[in-house]
């Protein structure tokens, strides 16, 4: 079933030509042209796919198009708003959190929507809440330190972002 | 994924009458994280997607005076694990919803539709049914209260007809000296299905240390999670001790029907069936008495 | 001052920020227009004849461009290593070997269409007897999947000194079995290709994932049946390989195929769940070790039986079961060394490289079996290790030839920093220590000798483009190639541009990323472009100076006379350069490959593959839970000869990651089959991926720098070696913590417990 639907995406709205069964994640990559949120389950399964949705991370393979209406989206290409960088960006790069760089995007805005929530979290805290997201690459470890010093970055500029 | 019709009702009459229309070839669409992955893995393939999430007022957590919380059917996973009073008044609830998938995926799963999907695995299944939750039902002839250990038909399938619909939850109040613990064992620890999981409720008498009622209900080792009532009437008016838990808990694992399937086998899930019936209790046990 | 400007530094890789505003572009991100999308239909039979496709309601769906089946293809046989056999077809010929075979592929306007296409092409297959286990299939009367004597596609025999004669001198033999599931390479994105036909031509550009553009030209353009000069392969940026994207795939073979016929661009991805359904990996194995020692320690014989289920085409099978021939005495010296390799068809999923080839398997039963020969003997395991260690200078008995080799050092350098025996003996209960070491290649000859070559050039505003056709996935020869240039010029890594994607029409040839071949060839040629870049423009400045060019060094972002202020910058001597009317771009040449480095016999595995070898050590505590049976990882204490440390932030990710992954297939990963041949483990819960909540364990590193005589300052790559002696290590920790062997990995909760009721 055919649907033109307005998706507000990174401060932009677009209006899409979309089916029920595109999910919002292939709409964001082949209509959208914005690659940078990943393919890599189709069902929920390694986070790569994660954006933002009014604040909250979610897959976004999980998310029909059609159903995301009305929302506000923020994917990768949008999180850094009008700086160059946003810290997590910064730090992922410092840190040596990303080797093959796949589950970047995914990875990021996750730990966005956590320290969002919970700016000082502890280890556990940090890494329960990005198990959702897999990484074949890094063993976590770096990706962790980075987390943690975004996160001593934003308590450092005070707040939300 | 293939194509389907997509409506979004605005009320539960609406919806309710699509999904009657399509006989069956119409699922109802909450948070989509079970189904829209099984039609991605081409485990169904339904005419029709019903969105039930523009009907009002079906997302709540209400308290009433005696502590008793009715929560709506599309309330998500991430609510109820943020709630605060859920933490203080129901805080296994707490716990298990913490434990499910992962952060993004409990931004869109809800109550309603880990219950409906009826997994064996269902993770917020045991501990519901341990609180003698109810849930509330609604269908073109009205409204009915089923009782959670009663809602699940077989595996993948609840008692609904295909024109019914989960509005809400009921859970009473925690009786007092009550605990419930709800174990569950993984591979990994994290982001997948269980392997095996337990719920218990143990109530203890008004005064001295005799157990007054127990609940157990096993997860992901029985076509549905079920509850164990010989195991149950084994604890009822006794005082438990190690010896009768280890008793109980060979009880509940003769009573688990689990499946061998790619993450174990039927005799590794009886045998985790036995140590973590011993560990709930232990552990329901261990709290009933710090709390006193 | 340090010696070096750049080398030694914690340097992140270049291209990050791209990466992290989701700018980059991966192969999976190639959308071309007017684009197609293809699917391939699979067996669903693990053996059957094909007895007739009929594909004429799927050519009539509307949205369908065109479908093909072998009828489209020159039928041409494929093999995918160097070392294989030519058995396979892009789209199965007459029979089917394994489920999940392609058999026909579409192309549509959507994936969808192109999926409904699929249910659309009718098979008649007529099913045969299936064999899947490797010893079985080795038996006389069992199923024949390629018409080879007992399905044996291989045999390999090293034999040197006389083993048998080596045990009966022996105090102490000892023998042990160990058997792997096949494990996969699994990276979060899945296998992509877009093939672009452009008819007016007659040329094919393929957009592949592969780790070696320059071999997958001719390998593509023989199946297609075109001149290589026709093909054209793009490799955007990776989004992980290991090994796996070493080969040819089917998505390249599809979107080749099917553009050709649709003359138009056709992409081709894998679902997660097909993934998990045909993706090779470390083949599935059998290993039968034995090993006699002397009371001292001194091993006196090594002998290893190694059956390779190789799956239903060759593909790597022979070449990783060759590798494992260098690998069983590479370590340790023994005068008598007996190898002896089957690779066998059977009707499961061929192999494939995946990080280590199949060294894991090899060491993780190795150094666990050594590690009961050392109990017999009453020995501690690093005492006995260190006893038969080798050093450089050795020559082992398949000619491998150690440039430098710090195995006792990293030994030693565990042992120190986890306070080896003293920890041993004061552990909580259920916790154990265990001790794993490896070695592997640093290094690979094969087709053209080993040969990288890299292009350094400099534009009118003295910024430097780089020309490398490296495979880059997350290994890091972006950062190592950028590396070695700005040390060379004396620049910083912002001062350079470097290629994302890999053109073989644009950019010089280069043998690829395997083998962790890349540090040693990659790095020669990228400091050799950067030195022929250097050598012109000293030429220009020492003129100018009117100094001897061998006076000048680049330092710092300057040109000047050593020891001196006299000099210029970088930028001035490039205005210097064009001054005396030499014309820009002002471009080096770089080339290199090891000298040293030899084909194997492919008889025997004997032959110095790899100039360079890297070695690794790692100390594991875990805890287990015995009554689950759950392992958990505590404490890693790692050290690894890596040559020299030329980018520890590099060094400590891959190990990092490198130990997870060594993790999961020591205790979680495997495929899984159902009887019927058919792959079960489809997801990655299923297939038991490490998550974060694999890494609560504490790590430490330490790089041991023996200094290689063939890699860039000494540099050897590692990428492989860090994650090998995880298995050993976690394997003998689990015995030691709770007294059981698991010796059919992975080490499952489910086994320890098992073993642990029967003891």
């Amino acid at each position: 079933m055919d649907h033109v639907i307005q998706l507000k995406v990174n401060g932009v709205i677009h209006k899409v030509l979309v089916r029920s069964s595109e999910t919002l994640l292939e709409v964001l990559r082949t209509k959208l042209g914005l690659t940078g949120t990943k393919r890599g389950c189709d069902v929920g399964d390694c986070g790569a796919c994660t954006v933002l949705i009014n604040g909250k991370s979610m897959s976004s393979c999980l998310v029909l198009a059609v159903d995301a209406q009305g929302k506000e989206i923020i994917t990768i290409e949008g999180l850094a708003g009008e700086d160059n960088l946003h810290p997590l960006q910064q730090a992922f790069i410092e840190h040596g959190a990303i080797q093959c760089g796949y589950c970047t995007p995914g990875m990021i805005l996750t730990a966005k929507a956590l320290l969002d929530e919970n700016p000082n979290p502890t280890d556990d805290e940090i890494r329960q809440g990005m198990a959702g997201n897999l990484c074949r690459c890094t063993g976590y470890t770096k990706i962790f330190e980075a987390i943690k010093a975004a996160a001593k970055e934003m308590r450092k500029k005070g707040g939300k972002k | 994924m293939r194509d389907f019709n997509y409506f979004e009702p605005k009320s539960v009459k609406e919806a309710i009458s699509l999904l009657g229309k399509y006989e069956g070839n119409a699922k109802a669409l909450a948070g989509g994280t079970d189904l829209i992955v099984m039609m991605q893995n081409k485990k169904i393939r339904p005419k029709c997607l019903v969105n039930i999430k523009h009907i009002p007022n079906l997302s709540y957590i209400n308290y009433d005076a005696k502590h008793a919380v009715k929560i709506g059917a599309l309330t998500t996973l991430r609510e109820i694990e943020k709630s605060v009073q859920i933490e203080k008044n129901h805080n296994i609830l707490h716990q298990v919803v913490h434990k499910m998938a992962s952060p993004s995926v409990r931004n869109l799963a809800t109550i309603g539709g880990n219950l409906c999907n009826a997994s064996p695995a269902a993770d917020m299944a045991p501990s519901l049914t341990c609180l003698k939750a109810k849930a509330k039902v609604a269908g073109p002839k009205g409204e009915r209260l089923i009782e959670m250990e009663d809602f699940f038909a077989g595996p993948g399938k609840t008692v609904l007809q295909d024109n019914e619909l989960l509005l809400e939850i009921q859970v009473p109040p925690l009786p007092s000296r009550t605990t419930v613990v709800y174990l569950r064992h993984g591979k990994r620890g994290a982001a997948e299905v269980a392997t095996v999981a337990i719920a218990a409720a143990i109530t203890l008498e008004t005064s001295g240390e005799k157990c007054k009622e127990a609940r157990i209900t096993i997860g992901s080792a029985a076509p549905t999670p079920s509850r164990v009532p010989d195991a149950e009437k084994m604890l009822v008016g006794k005082v438990i001790d190690e010896s009768l838990i280890e008793k109980v808990a060979r009880a509940v694992s003769n009573a688990a029907r689990p499946i061998t399937d790619v993450h174990s086998s039927a005799q590794y899930r009886k045998e985790m069936v036995e140590l973590f019936t011993k560990r709930t209790l232990g552990l329901a046990m261990g709290q009933l008495k710090a709390g006193e | 001052m340090s010696e070096f400007q750049v080398v030694g530094k914690r340097v992140p890789r270049p291209d990050g920020k791209a990466i992290a505003v989701g700018r980059m572009r991966y192969i999976n991100d190639v959308y071309l227009p007017g684009m197609l999308y293809g699917k391939i239909l699979r067996s669903p039979y693990s053996h059957a004849k094909i007895m007739k496709i009929d594909t004429s309601a799927a050519e009539r769906l509307p949205g369908v461009k065109v479908v093909i089946t072998s009828a489209d293809t020159p039928k041409i046989m494929f093999q995918t290593s160097y070392y294989g056999v030519k058995d396979e077809y892009p789209l199965a010929v007459e029979k089917v070997r394994y489920v999940g075979e392609p058999v026909a592929a579409v192309a549509a306007v959507d994936e969808e269409t192109a999926d409904r296409a699929l249910d659309l092409i009718k098979v008649d297959y007529q099913e045969l007897p299936a064999v899947y286990d490797v010893l079985e299939a080795m038996k006389p009367g069992a199923p024949s999947v390629h018409n080879v004597k007992n399905n044996i596609a291989a045999h390999i025999m090293h034999d040197a000194g006389d083993v048998e004669k080596g045990f009966k001198q022996s105090d102490i033999v000892r023998e042990d079995r160990f058997t792997s599931p096949m494990v996969v390479n699994a990276t979060i994105g899945t296998r992509c290709a877009v093939g672009d036909f452009s008819p007016e031509n007659g040329e094919l550009t393929m957009y592949s994932d592969t780790q070696k553009p320059y071999n997958l030209k001719p390998a593509l353009a023989s199946i297609f049946g075109m001149s290589p000069e026709k093909v054209r392969v793009i490799r955007p940026i990776v989004p992980g390989a290991f090994g796996g994207r070493a080969g040819v795939c089917d998505v390249q073979t599809a979107a080749g195929l099917l553009s050709i016929k649709a003359r138009r661009p056709v992409r081709v991805e894998h679902t997660r769940d097909e993934e998990f359904a045909v993706q090779r990996g470390r083949q599935e194995v059998t290993l039968d070790f034995k090993t006699g020692v002397k009371k001292d320690g001194k091993i006196v014989s090594m002998l290893c039986r190694h059956y390779t289920n190789s799956g239903a085409h060759v593909d790597f099978g022979i070449q990783n079961t060759l590798q494992n021939v260098n690998i069983l005495d590479l370590c340790l010296r023994s005068p008598n060394v007996k190898f002896e390799g089957y690779v066998v068809y059977t009707n499961t999923l061929p192999g494939c490289p995946f990080r280590g080839l199949l060294n894991n398997t090899f060491s993780m039963g190795l150094y666990s079996h050594l590690d009961m020969v050392a109990e017999d003997l009453g020995m501690d395991f690093a005492d006995f290790l260190l006893k038969n260690t080798r050093k450089k200078g050795d020559v082992t008995t398949t000619n491998v030839r150690l440039g430098s080799c710090g195995i006792s050092e990293c030994i030693q350098e565990v042992v120190k920093a986890s306070n080896w025996k003293k920890r041993k003996s004061s552990l909580p209960p259920n916790h154990g220590l265990g001790l794993g070491i490896a070695g592997h290649t640093a290094g690979f000859h094969s087709f053209i000798g080993e040969l990288s070559t890299v292009l350094v050039s400099v534009d009118e505003y003295a910024k430097i483009t780089v020309l490398s056709g490296r495979g880059e996935y997350g290994n890091a020869p972006t950062t190592l190639v950028c590396m070695a240039v700005a040390e060379e010029l004396g620049l910083k890594m912002e001062d350079l541009f470097i290629n994302d994607d890999v053109d073989t029409k644009t950019v010089p040839w280069e043998d690829g990323n395997y083998g962790s071949r890349g540090c040693v060839s990659q790095g020669r040629a990228a400091i050799a472009a950067a030195q022929d870049v250097r050598k012109q423009l000293f030429q220009a400045v020492a003129k100018k100076l009117k100094v001897s060019p061998s006076r000048l060094e680049a330092r710092d972002g300057r040109i000047s006379v050593k020891g001196t202020n006299k000099g210029m910058t970088f930028k001035e001597a490039v205005k210097v350069y064009t001054d005396m009317d030499k014309p820009l771009p002002l471009v080096g040449r770089g080339h290199y490959t090891p000298p040293t480095s030899e084909d194997w016999d492919i008889k025997s595995g004997v032959g110095n593959v790899a100039a360079a070898w890297g070695f690794g050590a790692q100390v594991v505590e875990v805890e287990v839970d015995p009554e689950t049976g759950e392992v958990k990882l505590v404490e890693v204490f790692t050290a690894n000869d890596c040559g020299r440390a030329i980018n520890p932030l590099h060094l400590e990710g891959s190990s990092e990651g490198g130990v997870v992954m060594g993790l999961g297939a020591a205790l979680f990963e495997g495929v899984r089959y159902d009887d019927k041949g058919r792959v079960i483990s489809r997801t990655f819960s299923t297939y038991g991926l490490p998550t974060a909540m694999q890494a609560q364990h504490k790590i430490t590193h330490k790089w041991v720098e023996t200094i290689d005589p063939y890699g860039p300052y000494g540099a050897k790559g590692i990428t492989e070696v860090v994650m090998l002696p995880t298995g050993p290590a976690v394997a003998n920790a689990v015995y030691d913590a709770v007294k059981v062997r698991v010796k059919d990995v992975p080490i499952t909760a489910e086994k320890v417990r098992n073993a642990l009721k029967e003891r």
